[in-house]
């Protein structure tokens, strides 16, 4: 991934979250706008960019609220 | 809040198909023998279905069941409690009246709540179970504490089980340690191979190869939804093997291809309908027309129960349901994605439907998703009044948070309303900002209508009653504020300007800010004043309606008549607040039990303790739930005297111990501090060591300027030096102390506070007497004999022991107040002759230390002597500690033998939990 800043305020980042299993791109607006794409490993990386703990939070309990298994979260550009 | 929703706490009907699953059964009941069963795996893998299914196993009469299914409005502690009681109502209905009680009330601590619940629930004598299901809706840090103490206090007889998608926030390790905790998670949950094939094959009845079954088990996992889900495509489809090879073959995310492939064969009203009705957390017959726009909701929803689509049943009468969580989503997420421009609306018709039914947080949660905030904020405004009497401040927070801010600052009842959401939970900050917000609504428009100046925008109001209040009730809280930030002036004066703007009617304005104007002047030590205005607040609130109200405003008269020294008048006061609250016909009223506490501290200090240990007792038998709750230190504080005064000063100091440790703050001024109580009891028996520690941790001096608010604590000062002077012989060290008290006595005269000037008097006797000058004491006690004799005043002066005895003996022999001074020797005689010799301890046992010992004396392990004493391990094992190093003793035999040698022991057998009880 290459990585960028996103100008925003300090308290929000980039992120990146891995999820096992192929979610389709329509379920972006349920995600508030993140970008789906889907890895060749079989899993689904969700990009959002201007999280702040409490958004990266909301977006991690509807993730649980799925069952879909979580992978990997990571801050992109710190 | 609202009525309470009957299908929270109503155990899901069982449902079809279900899978014998006697391993997990097994695993459940287990869980009875442990304080809590943990149900932990994401949606979808039958928790839900799991428990029901135990519950119905378990034969009838065996044990009772409460449910509580939560939602995201239980994060509100008044609304989360209020549930958590009734569910254990419908099983117990004999628990939880005082628990019901205490929440209904202001500034009852969640602990005072739970602590009653408690000792409810220990004295039930069949088992209970209480399931929460969905409990990871909870977040809310009160409540996630309120259930860790919960669960730490919890009887053997009682057993938790919480259900939900992560591991809720309570000491799961400390639980598992002590072998509390019983686990079921997502490994558990799955459905094995053997289970998926007897699903599969034999409850849904599917001709399926084992290799089939197989296929669908690996491509799910084994998780429930998916299986069911995979099930309901297959049904009545003819080409089953091609829809396995297809799903094989899919990698999409399993629940997504299943509804999808779900939904494709539906109707496409069906269709329809469920895409519509996603967006409501729960569905009713009714409810689903007016968001449709359409008819036969109640058909359709038996139809889809019938079908088995992933409705769960929320009553016993088919009238309620909800969607499956996982469907759910998923059908909303469909439903935003195909039609997004439909979303709003919906929402708006489920908000309307909502609010003609009166159900106003429903209404309130549907206006905020369908983004209509114009609407919400009205809700929210109108819906105010019972919030704040609910006790419902969470809830409050909440919904202001989710309105925009420029929503609220156009909106002045809405401001001040977040202003007193604030206060009330102890947030200063940001209350004055709110409450300028509305002021500058109300200053540049005097009458509505006319467009403000400044602001460019119109303002709002749907609350035109609570409009009217508004100058008064913005007064008011400046008041309030002040007062918490101790500037008395600031509070008389935005207290007498919220009287002067209240209207004639508005008995509460006039009550809550001539209540303020009551504890200005008291907090500043003009008796005669505040008793004055708070004597019109008491008024005032009865007019409104407060009846419950007037016990709190009778301790306060009450406690200012103690400090003028009018006992008679004290007595009266409460003798006619307790005829209020306890009428010939109907029920006892809430606060009884504190008059007869207040009745019992007055006898006290007449010296009748066998008056006031009755009025303790029936205190104690009206029970927690009608006391208020500051009740349960004060009453430890009147036993505490009584204790004392029969010489067990041990006993007299544990109790001193727990009243600090239940200490529950009110608006009073503290005029009497329990830790300066403690001290007080330290100087008097040999520890002014002690007791000046605690003055000097306190910051106070002999050369302080006098303040009402520490005169309590500068007597206590003044007492230790006394004693330490008579200790050491050393007259020097007093001196200051003397001076200091002169300056206390000029400014107890100058408030009219004769009850502190007969304290001071008493001290300056005995200080006097320990700088050796006899003709000095013997003058102030003669005041203070003086101003006591017509009052009927005792404890004051025998609490001193043996130097009053010598002082009243030279009293007496001179004939001034003879008689007097007789009575007074012969009730100190009395004290002392009949006092048992508690310890011979340099450092005597606390009376908790004493319980703790007395149970180290059986056979109880560390945990069931916390859980006897209601207490964590931990705090045990300090105790224990503190025992040890006080006997002398590194071990628990030697601990025992060495209380029995100091007899320590017999004395507790029958009380416990309890401060001990001699029998005299």
């Amino acid at each position: 991934m290459t990585s960028h800043t996103t100008g925003r305020s300090s308290d929000s980042s980039r992120y990146e979250i891995r999820l096992g299993g192929h979610l389709e791109p329509r379920w972006a607006a349920w995600f508030d706008g993140m970008t789906l794409t889907h890895a060749d490993d079989g899993s689904t990386v969700l990009t959002g960019s201007a999280l702040d703990q409490a958004a990266l939070h909301g977006v991690l309990s509807k993730v649980r609220d799925l069952g879909l298994p979580l992978l990997a979260v990571a801050q992109l550009d710190p | 809040m609202g009525p309470l929703l009957e299908t929270k706490l109503h155990v899901p009907r069982r449902h079809r198909g279900l899978v014998a699953r006697p391993r997990l059964l097994e695993r459940l009941d287990r869980g009875t023998e442990a304080a809590l069963t943990l149900v932990s795996a994401p949606a979808g893998f039958g928790k839900t279905t799991v428990l029901t299914d135990w519950l119905t196993s378990v034969a009838a009469g065996q044990r009772s069941v409460a449910w509580l299914s939560l939602d995201q409005r239980d994060n509100d502690p008044a609304v989360f409690w209020t549930y958590l009681v009734a569910a254990l109502r419908t099983a117990a209905p004999e628990v939880g009246a005082g628990a019901l009680a205490l929440l209904q009330s202001p500034r009852a601590s969640t602990e005072a709540v739970l602590a009653t619940l408690v000792n409810d629930l220990s004295a039930l004598p069949d088992d209970v179970v209480l399931v929460l299901d969905d409990y990871h809706v909870v977040d809310a840090p009160e409540v996630q504490d309120g259930m860790s103490f919960l669960v730490e206090h919890l009887p053997a007889q009682v057993h938790l089980v919480a259900a939900g998608r992560a591991d809720p926030a309570l000491p799961l390790a400390r639980l598992r340690a002590r072998g509390d905790l019983v686990e079921l998670r997502a490994a558990d949950l799955r459905f094995t191979a053997d289970e998926a094939a007897a699903y599969l094959t034999v409850a849904m009845g599917l001709a399926l190869t084992a290799e089939d079954v197989a296929t669908l088990e690996q491509r799910t996992e084994g998780w429930i939804a998916a299986l069911q889900l995979a099930a309901l495509s297959m049904q009545g489809r003819d080409d089953v093997p091609g829809f396995i090879a297809g799903f094989a073959g899919d990698d999409r995310y399993v629940v997504d291809f299943l509804v999808e492939e779900v939904l494709q064969r539906q109707p496409g009203h069906v269709r329809t309908f469920l895409l519509q009705t996603s967006v409501l957390s729960r569905l009713t017959g009714p409810l689903c027309d007016a968001v449709t726009g359409q008819d036969g909701g109640k058909a359709m929803l038996e139809a889809l129960d019938r079908a088995n689509l992933f409705l769960v049943p929320l009553d016993g009468r088919r009238r309620w349901y909800r969607y499956h969580h996982l469907f759910a989503d998923v059908l909303r997420m469909r439903l935003q994605d195909e039609r997004p421009d439909v979303v709003c609306g919906l929402h708006r018709r489920a908000t309307e439907w909502y609010e003609r039914s009166g159900d106003r947080a429903e209404a309130v949660h549907h206006a905020l998703a369908g983004g209509d905030t114009a609407r919400a904020a009205d809700l929210v405004e109108l819906a105010l009044p019972a919030l704040q009497k609910g006790r419902q401040e969470a809830t409050m927070r909440r919904w202001l948070e989710a309105l925009p801010d420029e929503v609220i600052r156009v909106r002045p009842v809405l401001s001040v309303g977040y202003a007193a959401a604030l206060m009330v939970s102890g947030q200063v900050e940001g209350v004055e900002a709110r409450l300028r917000d509305a002021e500058q609504w109300l200053t540049a428009t005097p009458d509505r209508g006319h467009d403000p100046p400044a602001p460019a925008t119109e303002m709002v109001v749907a609350d035109d009653a609570g409009f009217h209040r508004l100058p008064s009730a913005i007064s008011m809280y400046r008041a309030g504020q002040a007062l918490l930030s101790g500037n008395v002036a600031g509070t008389v004066a935005h207290a007498r300007r919220a009287l002067d703007l209240a209207g004639a009617e508005d008995h509460l304005g006039r009550g809550g800010a001539a209540g303020l104007l009551g504890l200005a002047h008291w907090s500043s030590g003009d008796l005669d004043t505040g008793h004055r205005w708070y004597a019109d607040a008491a008024t005032s609130l009865e007019k409104a309606g407060h009846v419950s109200d007037v016990t709190g405003c009778a301790i306060a008269l009450a406690d200012i008549r103690v400090g003028q020294g009018r006992l008679g008048e004290a007595m009266t006061t409460y003798e006619r607040a307790l005829q209020l609250v306890t009428p010939d016909t109907g029920p006892v009223l809430r606060g009884a039990a504190d008059m007869h506490v207040g009745i019992a501290g007055v006898h006290t200090e007449h010296g009748d303790l066998d008056a006031a240990r009755r009025h303790l007792a029936a205190s104690r038998d009206l029970g927690e739930h009608l006391g208020l709750p500051q009740n349960p230190y004060r009453w430890r504080v009147v036993m505490a005297r009584i204790r004392e005064a029969e010489g067990d000063v041990a006993a007299a100091l544990g109790l001193l111990e727990e009243a600090q440790r239940r200490y529950v703050g009110d608006y009073f001024p503290e005029v009497r501090p329990v830790p300066a109580l403690r001290a007080r009891v330290l100087a008097r028996h040999g520890r002014w060591a002690d007791a000046l520690a605690w003055a000097q941790e306190r910051g106070l001096s002999v050369d302080d300027d006098p303040d009402y608010l520490r005169e309590f604590e500068h007597l206590t000062l003044a007492r230790a030096l006394a004693a330490r002077s008579a200790a050491e012989g050393r007259a020097r060290s007093v001196s200051g102390a003397v001076r200091l008290l002169d300056r206390l006595l000029r400014a107890a005269e100058e408030g009219g506070r004769t009850g502190s000037v007969i304290d001071v008097l008493v001290v300056q006797a005995i200080s006097e007497q320990a700088r050796g000058d006899l003709p000095a004491a013997l003058a102030a006690l003669r005041r203070a004999l003086a101003l006591a004799e017509p009052r009927g005043h005792v404890r004051v002066f025998t609490d001193e022991g043996p130097r009053v005895g010598t002082l009243l003996r030279a009293v007496a022999a001179e004939g001034a107040a003879a008689g007097y001074a007789r009575r007074l020797m012969a009730a100190l005689g009395n004290g002392e002759d009949g006092a048992p010799v508690a310890e011979h301890l340099v450092d005597p046992l606390s009376a908790r230390e004493l319980d703790v010992l007395r149970l180290l004396g059986s056979d109880l392990d560390g945990p069931d002597i916390a859980r006897q004493l209601f207490v964590s391990v931990n705090t045990v094992r300090t105790h224990t500690k503190n025992i040890y190093a006080k006997l002398g003793v590194t071990n628990r035999r030697a601990a025992v033998r060495r209380g029995e040698e100091l007899d320590l022991m017999p004395r507790y057998r029958d009380h416990p939990g309890r401060a001990a009880v001699s029998d005299r």
